[in-house]
């Protein structure tokens, strides 16, 4: 069961139109796709994803489930939104326990052994498998996925504190005084039968906020449930913010960051567009960058991921950015620092975004979808542009 | 539904492209970086409309069955219909060779396939030839002029006039001379995609086997002078058909011209091909590229010039690729230098390796080769 209802309102503009799951990543992909991968990687052949906010592209996106191989007869993938019940009684997700609460029928259909339940919104590989294994061997009633997070970052996730065998005791959302530092990555296995009891617990006690890591994981250490923590070392991401979502796109510039997009043994797949090979002109200087089908690259690319239809004219400069689908950087713009939403265009001799002044008022600049920077014109450090913005004359 | 039906032959070998056609069909041959010609005839079809579609292969198609799948990246995987691919069923031509002679002996191969299918018109067209065919509009053409036969030809002469045909067209589009592969070409270029009836199709079909014409050219084209009422639709965009290496070579080349990729790639008109899940291309610090098509996956860290990567093709630091073509899964080892080569899928050029063709005669490593 994926969670892809949220806003992700820490991505601003860029979830503007879109559910965060589907915002672009990596050149080719959306966030969605590393979870879908890593469940079919993982055997995994049904899926549910709950959708709410904004759910049109996800949905178009996710489609039939094809590009994942989730396009299966029996099981598959399926679009869960909320919808009304009978007696008026449905109502929207009112917290990430709640989302699978009103999908319990769905779950009963098929009736399976275990659930896992994921978010839509960290970049990283899992064998969910190997996690499956561990959560039988313990015989839990659930299994928490931890990875460890420096001790002085500790204070910013939940905290699970566990004892020699790695079971939880104990968790503590946000500490001041972490223990530990086993971050939960919000990524739970349950046994069914366990979960399905404490969703009705948990829904019928009217002042629980219906979340996971608020409510049914601390009811259920309260019950003496037998809690495991699964540890998960390797690359991994939570990209909620602009910052963060940035990084995690540069990391995609080097193997050795700790995330292999080229590994045949696990591939990400993703719902590609039918465009030609990208061209490089005779001009073209693109370096340390990634970049994608149907783009036409005239200018120089340093350390930048460009998705699919971009284009970079002759002249143009883009340093440490990432420009989605259908892009166009005029002649002479400069564009730095800066992520650029689908079909954004910059303007001839525009410059976007600066370097890192290392000041507190520096930060990447973003251009919201289909906004039009004019030509000549000047968008500063950390500017979020959500208007077009007029040309001056040069 | 649309009333129209595709056909597309995909059986023919062809020596003159060497290495190329070794193990596969010449219809599944990699061009344009991560397409193969098939994908034009295909999408040309489904672009245009058409549901039902018939691949005619006959030897070496395990590639192109590979690649073509059960036709869903084209749309074509339907209940009802869709792609179905015809290998030489219970063919017990007059001829005993074994192989097709021409396409009337091909068409009566699957004589039963023609007689079930479930549109009036059907459109003949041929897997390498890679144009994007306006096949809707031609359609268009044919039911209003009212002609028997419209066939889709180019003003721009294309190449060995011994292996392609000819027409002369009045200026009301009607043909009133067809050459059929002369010394010397006159006239436009036959595209080898024609527009009929389905009753037609089976009324030529059994008379150009009653009288053992294995030849579309001979048994159609030259007969149907004086008898039937054919007609031209000129098609003035990029079309090339690939014949031999040299041709190949060359027409691929061809493909680092916009004006080419421009009629090629069209927004409406979108030539799909098998999806296969890469990544990006990645180029590291010290690349460079230029003048060039590259597919997805690669991941280049030396020079590349002048040339068209498939997916997946791999250039390490230091390595010069000049020319060439490469197709899917190469890797050029550090230092190595290729110039007017063109490397099918999966070899390996080691390191500080040389290898140099001309662009007149390009050197070619066929699949899988370690060099």
């Amino acid at each position: 069961m994926l969670l892809a209802g949220g806003q992700g309102s820490r991505l601003m503009a860029l979830t503007r139109k879109v559910a965060k799951p589907a915002v672009p990543f990596g050149g080719k992909y959306r966030i969605i796709d590393f979870p879908l991968s890593n469940c079919v990687n993982s055997g995994i052949d049904t899926v549910g994803v709950l959708t709410q906010y904004q759910p049109l592209e996800l949905n178009a996106y996710i489609g039939n489930g094809q590009p994942w191989d989730l396009d299966r007869s029996d099981g598959g993938v399926h679009i869960l939104p909320p919808y009304v019940q009978e007696g008026d009684k449905g109502t929207w997700y009112k917290g990430t326990a709640n989302a699978i609460y009103q999908n319990l029928s769905f779950l009963e259909q098929y009736d399976p052994e275990y659930v896992l339940i994921l978010s839509g919104d960290h970049i990283y590989k899992m064998d969910y498998s190997e996690m499956l294994l561990h959560h039988r061997q313990t015989k839990a009633a659930c299994t928490i996925s931890v990875m460890e997070v420096p001790m002085a970052e500790a204070s910013r996730f939940g905290i699970m504190n566990v004892d020699e065998n790695d079971r939880i005791y104990e968790f503590e959302e946000k500490p001041k005084k972490p223990r530990s530092n086993l971050a939960s990555m919000g990524i739970y296995i349950f046994t069914w039968s366990k979960l399905r009891e404490y969703l009705i617990a948990d829904e019928a006690d009217e002042k629980s906020a219906n979340d996971f890591g608020k409510n049914i994981i601390p009811a259920m250490l309260d019950a003496g449930e037998t809690m495991s923590a699964y540890r998960f070392s390797g690359y991994w991401k939570d990209v909620g913010t602009i910052d963060s979502l940035w990084d995690a796109n540069m990391d995609m510039l080097s193997a050795d960051g700790g995330f292999n997009l080229y590994d045949p043994d696990w591939p990400i797949y993703a719902r590609a567009a039918a465009q030609p090979p990208h061209f490089t002109g005779a001009n073209a200087e693109i370096t340390h960058s990634i970049v994608t089908s149907g783009c036409g690259i005239y200018g120089k690319v340093e350390n930048s991921v460009l998705f699919h239809s971009v284009t970079v004219e002759e002249g143009a400069q883009v340093r440490y950015s990432i420009l989605m689908p259908g892009t166009v950087v005029k002649a002479g713009a400069v564009v730095e620092y800066t992520i650029v939403a689908e079909r954004g265009s910059i303007g001839a001799g525009a410059h976007v975004g600066s370097a890192p002044t290392g000041g507190e008022d520096w930060g990447i600049t973003v251009v919201a979808q289909e906004v039009r920077v004019g030509s000549g014109s000047l968008v500063p450090a950390k500017a979020m542009v959500t208007r077009n913005v007029k040309g001056v004359k040069i | 539904m649309n009333d129209l039906h595709g056909i597309i032959f995909a059986y023919r070998q062809n020596p003159d492209l060497r290495e190329l056609a070794q193990r596969r069909n010449t219809c599944s041959i990699p061009y344009g970086g991560r397409y193969r010609l098939v994908d034009f005839a295909l999408s040309n079809l489904v672009n245009a409309g058409v549901s039902d579609v018939g691949l005619i292969v006959h030897t070496s198609y395990q590639s192109l069955l590979d690649h073509v799948g059960s036709g869903k990246d084209w749309d074509l995987s339907r209940k009802h219909g869709g792609l179905r691919i015809l290998p030489p069923f219970g063919f017990s031509g007059k001829h005993q060779s074994g192989h097709y002679r021409g396409r009337m002996d091909a068409l009566a191969g699957v004589y039963s396939y023609l007689q079930n299918i479930r549109q009036d018109h059907v459109v003949l067209t041929s897997g390498d030839l890679a144009a994007n065919l306006p096949i809707a509009e031609a359609f268009e053409q044919h039911l209003q002029s009212g002609a028997d036969i419209t066939a889709l030809c180019t003003p721009v002469s294309q190449a060995d006039p011994r292996m392609t045909n000819y027409f002369t067209l009045d200026s009301g589009g009607a043909v009133t001379d067809i050459l059929v592969s002369p010394p010397v070409p006159k006239g436009d270029t036959s595209l080898e995609t024609y527009i009929l009836s389905k009753a037609l199709l089976l009324n030529l079909v059994d008379r150009c086997a009653a009288h053992d014409i294995p030849s579309f050219s001979q048994g159609v084209l030259l007969a149907a002078r004086g008898r039937l009422k054919l007609r031209g639709y000129r098609f003035d965009g990029y079309a090339a058909r690939i014949q031999s290496v040299a041709d190949y070579f060359q027409r691929s080349m061809e493909l680092l011209d916009p004006q080419v990729r421009a009629s090629l790639f069209r927004p409406g008109r979108p030539i799909k091909t098998k999806d296969q899940s890469n990544p990006s291309t990645y180029y590291g610090p010290e690349a460079r590229s230029a003048n060039s098509l590259i597919s997805d996956g690669c991941i280049i860290e030396g020079t590349v010039v002048n040339s068209i990567l498939s997916r997946g093709v791999r250039v390490e630091k230091g390595a010069r690729v000049e020319n060439c073509i490469l197709m899917q899964r190469t890797s050029i080892q550090s230092d190595a230098v290729l110039r007017y080569a063109i490397t099918d899928k999966n070899v390996r050029v080691c390191p500080g390796r040389m290898l140099m063709g001309h662009g007149t005669y390009p050197l070619v490593i066929a699949k899988n080769e370690i060099v």
